[in-house]
């Protein structure tokens, strides 16, 4: 999760690479709902120890419920996009929400487009 | 040599009665040109035959005996001598008489030649002493104690060039020759010669002596290193230099591959589980101190956190319980 949220920030990064390179450099997002993921995993990523800290409370056979009932509220009030099951895993070149496959972070489309064209490493059209 | 030896032997065996006048006489000119002679000629023997080397430890002995007894033969005296040093077994007083006798004929720097012959005697006792006891022969030592003549690689390679220009039938037989005399002598030069490629050892990073007189470089001077950087950077040439610029920019990992690459824990294992000493600040009995050993146990099994991280997690912990102790006092 964290890893990812470094991902995209790297990805969208507005730096030249220092050597010239014959990849496409893009310095904008594709869409508003694939701003508001990225905002979304850098929140996540922030309070994750900390959701983590008091799920554990929550979670619990041993804490009194008193502590307990109050690690909820306190989950609760944090914010709504701090918490992980908001992400989705969109397509990072075509910001797709679904068909997206989790090992390229592709949708089907571009995954097809640029397999067809020799352009995925270790990637060949299946035949048997 | 041997042949030589052993005329000037039956030579001075047949002069010795006779020739002790007719020496005088010539005066010692003929006799000490060929003691000069020998004396250049010098050289050490390694010969493996006991027998005769016996039998002319036999013969020098008779001889010196028979010499020293003529006190007025000096020309007959040094051949003796020669061939006594020639052939050298024991370091007997008289052989030293000879040498010092041999020393004091010459007439170059006397006590050098008496040291030098001296010497030599010596070689030839350590030689012949090993080959009685039947030990191999340390051609080292006595090659070191010998100044070599270096010859210079230009020279080196002239040398093989004529002899390659040499016949066909032998061609073969020279290359071979000077490969298997060639490559000892350039292993032995230069195998634990030059500097450390550093390859197979982790490159000790040296640190920078160079102190930055400012203090952190503008961003103007940013900017201008990187237009420099873009403008020098040429296309990769081949697959090497491809290789080498996705290393500097982390694509490609640096091998031989380490395995502790950007983890610098620098702490020990019992640091990660003996966690117990942080769970001071608890209250040593109830459920808050159970839950406590239950997180603890469950830190020490995590290899993915650094201490710094598990004991963060702790003291989060002692903070939040402290906020909520007029909670818990309550229950």
């Amino acid at each position: 999760m964290a890893a990812a949220a470094l991902c995209w920030a790297l990805r969208a990064a507005r730096q030249v690479l220092p050597s010239p390179c014959p990849r496409q450099v893009r310095s904008y997002y594709v869409d508003w709902r694939m701003v508001r993921d990225f905002k979304r995993r850098k929140m996540a990523y922030e309070h994750a120890d900390e959701r983590l800290r008091i799920n554990a409370i929550r979670k619990n056979a041993i804490l009194p419920k008193e502590l307990q009932e109050v690690a909820d509220k306190e989950i609760a009030a944090l914010p709504r996009d701090s918490c992980p099951v908001r992400i989705r895993n969109r397509c990072v070149l075509t910001s797709r929400p679904r068909g997206v496959k989790r090992r390229w972070r592709l949708s089907r489309i571009v995954f097809r487009h640029f397999a067809d064209h020799a352009q995925m490493s270790g990637v060949q059209r299946a035949m048997w | 040599m041997l042949s030589k030896q052993k005329d000037k032997s039956a030579a001075s065996k047949d002069s010795s009665p006779e020739g002790v006048a007719k020496k005088q006489e010539d005066g010692a000119g003929t006799p000490k040109q060929q003691l000069l002679d020998i004396i250049g000629d010098m050289k050490v023997e390694v010969s493996y035959r006991k027998k005769l080397q016996q039998l002319k430890a036999s013969e020098s002995k008779k001889q010196a005996m028979a010499k020293l007894e003529g006190p007025d033969s000096e020309g007959s005296v040094p051949q003796g001598v020669t061939e006594d040093t020639q052939r050298g077994k024991p370091l007997n007083p008289e052989l030293v008489k000879a040498a010092s006798a041999v020393a004091s004929s010459l007439p170059r720097n006397k006590k050098q030649t008496e040291s030098e012959l001296l010497a030599q005697l010596r070689r030839h006792e350590e030689t012949t002493d090993e080959q009685k006891k039947g030990g191999i022969i340390n051609i080292r030592n006595v090659i070191s104690e010998m100044t070599i003549k270096r010859q210079s690689p230009a020279q080196r390679g002239t040398r093989t060039s004529r002899r390659i220009s040499l016949q066909l039938d032998e061609y073969d037989k020279r290359l071979r020759r000077e490969r298997s005399s060639a490559l000892p002598m350039d292993s032995r030069r230069s195998l634990k010669v030059g500097k450390r490629l550093n390859i197979f050892t982790k490159a000790s990073t040296e640190p920078e002596h160079a102190l930055k007189t400012v203090s952190s470089p503008t961003i103007w001077d940013l900017e201008f290193a990187k237009e420099v950087a873009a403008v020098t950077a040429q296309p990769p040439r081949n697959g090497f230099e491809e290789m080498i610029q996705w290393t500097k920019e982390g694509i490609l990992w640096e091998f031989p591959i380490d395995n502790e690459v950007g983890m610098e824990d620098d702490a020990e294992f019992h640091e990660h589980i003996f966690l117990e000493k942080h769970l001071e600040g608890f209250p040593k009995e109830g459920p808050i101190r159970h839950f406590m050993e239950l997180v603890i146990c469950g830190l020490s099994k995590n290899p993915y956190l650094s201490v710094k991280q598990k004991v963060e997690h702790i003291e989060w912990f002692q903070k939040y319980f402290e906020e909520k102790k007029e909670l818990l006092q309550e229950i």
